[in-house]
């Protein structure tokens, strides 16, 4: 990951972090930048829960068994954002930043999930938000490639 | 070669095919497992897992250090602690305690636990225990970044050592192809080799089998001439012993009429000696035939005209055929005028002297058509299928004169112009020679 990465990432951590202070009573979960409407969308817990949910359960590289996923698809909080663009670039709380084609939302059943097994999601875990693909229903996703894509601890989306 | 060798063979061969296919799905079976081993799981990225864990305990002691907002240090103690979490998880877990670091770090979570800042923590011994956490983790990241290239050297290997057996199986495979190749060509040579002896010994026996025909051919041929040539000598020798004979004197008509006799008999040694010098030349291939356009009515006229001048016959016992319209052939005129003299001298001679012969012209679509028929006793088809034999004399008339070549010979002119010869049973007894010319096309 070079400097130009490191500059941007810390500075949109930067800007969430600063940015969430003042809205803490609203708990912003979510924050999308970039080409989405009106260059901002921020969404809470309100938000998600206006939108469809959905659940599965699959296995994970980091997990031994296969975790029950509950939260809403990617595609629809992109939908939601007016997002128009081809890739996102997604930014955790621990700093992991990796760029993830849009495509992949609309092929699979990407969930931003916000419970694992009835639990809800947590910094001190993977929480808020964690990216989870439908790993067991698609052998190709079961690669290295798309285990990267895994983010947990998201706030930060940057569609361009 | 015996059977038990033959068997042994046939099991050699079964066995080198069986080696080959079973080194190739080896092979096959090995690549997959190779296939299988090369995926990359993100469970193996143990070194940034571990690595990540010390960072962001480096970043809580800085953050601590700073003094920072208590939103900004709570932000780092929940992700150093997800960071714990996540190493106390089942892959995870399990791959410290095979590099033997794990036994500590529940303590360092619990002891984190006891002492968050949510909780209202006494900031001084949470920093102390982040520093202790930094200096223990650091310990830690060597015996871990061991371990990973441990098994990742080792799963090298094991890719290394499927690789290596799977060219193993490969060329194994490859020489028992080898194997089989080398069988197979040897026994395609064995066969090519038996093939051509057989062809070569077929081919000698037809030779010998042509060559006593030939000379079977030549011995009857030269009995049959003898023979016939011994019938004119001795009326020429008679005729003229009687002229010679010492006695009255020898009136005029008398020795016109032994003249006469002699002469026949003059004629016939002739026309037997054309047609074995015919056959002669045939048998050579000497005979090309010289194709044109002739009226086979024409032709047919003039060889009625030649037999009853050669031989002095009764001319009103021939009916000539009808003139009509033209009966243009494409023939040989020499070869046709030799195949009808035939066919009518046959005719003439099988039946009765006061029995008529027709010989009449006809054309179909492709053909002209010179039948000539005669009032004679006729043949039985067997008779007739047997007739174009070589030296084949009809039943009953061996006495006459003739040398069992001339219906022989008739077909074989006639096939050589690309037309044919046959006999049928004529309607109202007696027989029918046909001769078959093409017609001339463009006439």
């Amino acid at each position: 990951m070079n400097l130009r990465h490191r500059i941007a990432r810390t500075a949109l951590i930067a800007a969430l972090l600063l940015s969430s202070v003042p809205a803490a009573a609203e708990n912003v979960l979510l924050t999308l930048t970039g080409a989405v409407t009106d260059g901002r969308v921020e969404l809470t817990r309100a938000d998600f829960d206006a939108m469809d949910w959905h659940e599965f359960a699959t296995s994970t590289s980091v997990t031994d068994h296969q975790p029950e996923f509950r939260g809403v698809l990617m595609r629809d909080i992109l939908a939601h954002a007016g997002a128009e663009g081809s890739q996102v670039r997604a930014a955790a709380l621990n700093d992991y930043v990796v760029d993830i084609p849009i495509e992949d939302f609309y092929q699979f059943d990407v969930l931003a999930a916000l419970y694992m097994d009835g639990v809800p999601l947590t910094p001190r875990d993977k929480g808020p938000v964690w990216i989870v693909y439908p790993r067991d229903d698609h052998g190709v996703l079961a690669d290295i490639r798309y285990d990267m894509r895994w983010v947990w601890q998201l706030v930060a989306l940057h569609v361009q | 070669m015996t059977t038990r060798q033959e068997w042994i063979r046939y099991l050699g061969l079964g066995g080198l095919v069986l080696v080959c296919l079973g080194l190739l799905g080896l092979a096959a079976w090995q690549l997959v497992q190779l296939e299988r081993q090369m995926r990359i799981g993100a469970s193996e990225n143990m070194i940034w897992v571990f690595g990540q864990a010390q960072i962001e305990a480096l970043n809580l002691a800085l953050t601590l250090s700073d003094e920072a907002a208590a939103q900004q240090i709570q932000t780092r103690f929940d992700v150093l602690l997800s960071r714990l979490t996540l190493l106390e998880e089942g892959p995870q877990r399990r791959f410290l305690e095979d590099a033997g670091v794990s036994e500590t770090l529940a303590d360092w979570r619990s002891g984190l636990l006891a002492l968050d800042p949510a909780q209202g923590a006494d900031m001084a011994a949470l920093r102390a225990h982040v520093t202790a956490l930094v200096a223990a983790l650091r310990g830690k990241a060597s015996l871990v970044m061991s371990h990973e290239w441990q098994i990742q050297a080792e799963r090298l290997d094991r890719l290394g050592h499927l690789h290596r057996l799977a060219l193993v199986s490969v060329l194994g495979a490859a020489l028992a192809g080898l194997g089989l190749a080398a069988i197979l060509i040897d026994r395609e040579r064995r066969l090519m080799r038996g093939r051509l002896d057989r062809l070569r010994a077929e081919k000698l026996a037809g030779d010998l089998e042509r060559e006593r025909e030939t000379s079977e051919n030549h011995r009857r041929f030269a009995d049959l001439i003898a023979h016939q040539l011994r019938t004119p000598l001795a009326v020429i020798d008679s005729a003229m012993h009687r002229l010679t004979r010492r006695g009255g004197p020898v009136s005029p008509e008398l020795v016109s009429e032994k003249a006469a006799v002699s002469r026949e008999a003059v004629a016939r040694l002739v026309k037997l000696t054309d047609t074995a010098l015919m056959m002669s030349r045939l048998e050579r291939d000497g005979v090309r035939p010289h194709l044109g356009a002739h009226d086979l009515h024409d032709l047919a006229a003039a060889v009625i005209d030649d037999l009853m001048v050669a031989q002095g016959r009764n001319p009103s016992r021939i009916r000539p055929p009808a003139q009509a319209a033209p009966m243009v052939a494409l023939c040989d005129p020499a070869l046709t005028g030799e195949i009808l003299s035939n066919l009518l001298r046959n005719a003439l001679l099988y039946s009765p002297l006061d029995c008529r012969v027709d010989v009449e012209v006809s054309q179909s679509q492709t053909h002209i058509v010179c039948r000539i028929e005669d009032r004679g006793r006729g043949m039985s088809p067997e008779e007739i299928a047997r007739a174009f034999d070589r030296f084949h004399r009809g039943s009953g008339h061996e006495t006459l004169p003739g040398s069992g070549l001339g219906l022989t010979l008739a077909r074989h002119l006639a096939r050589m112009q690309g037309g044919d010869v046959n006999l049928t049973q004529r309607a109202g007894g007696g027989l029918t020679a046909a001769l078959y010319l093409p017609r001339e096309v463009s006439a």
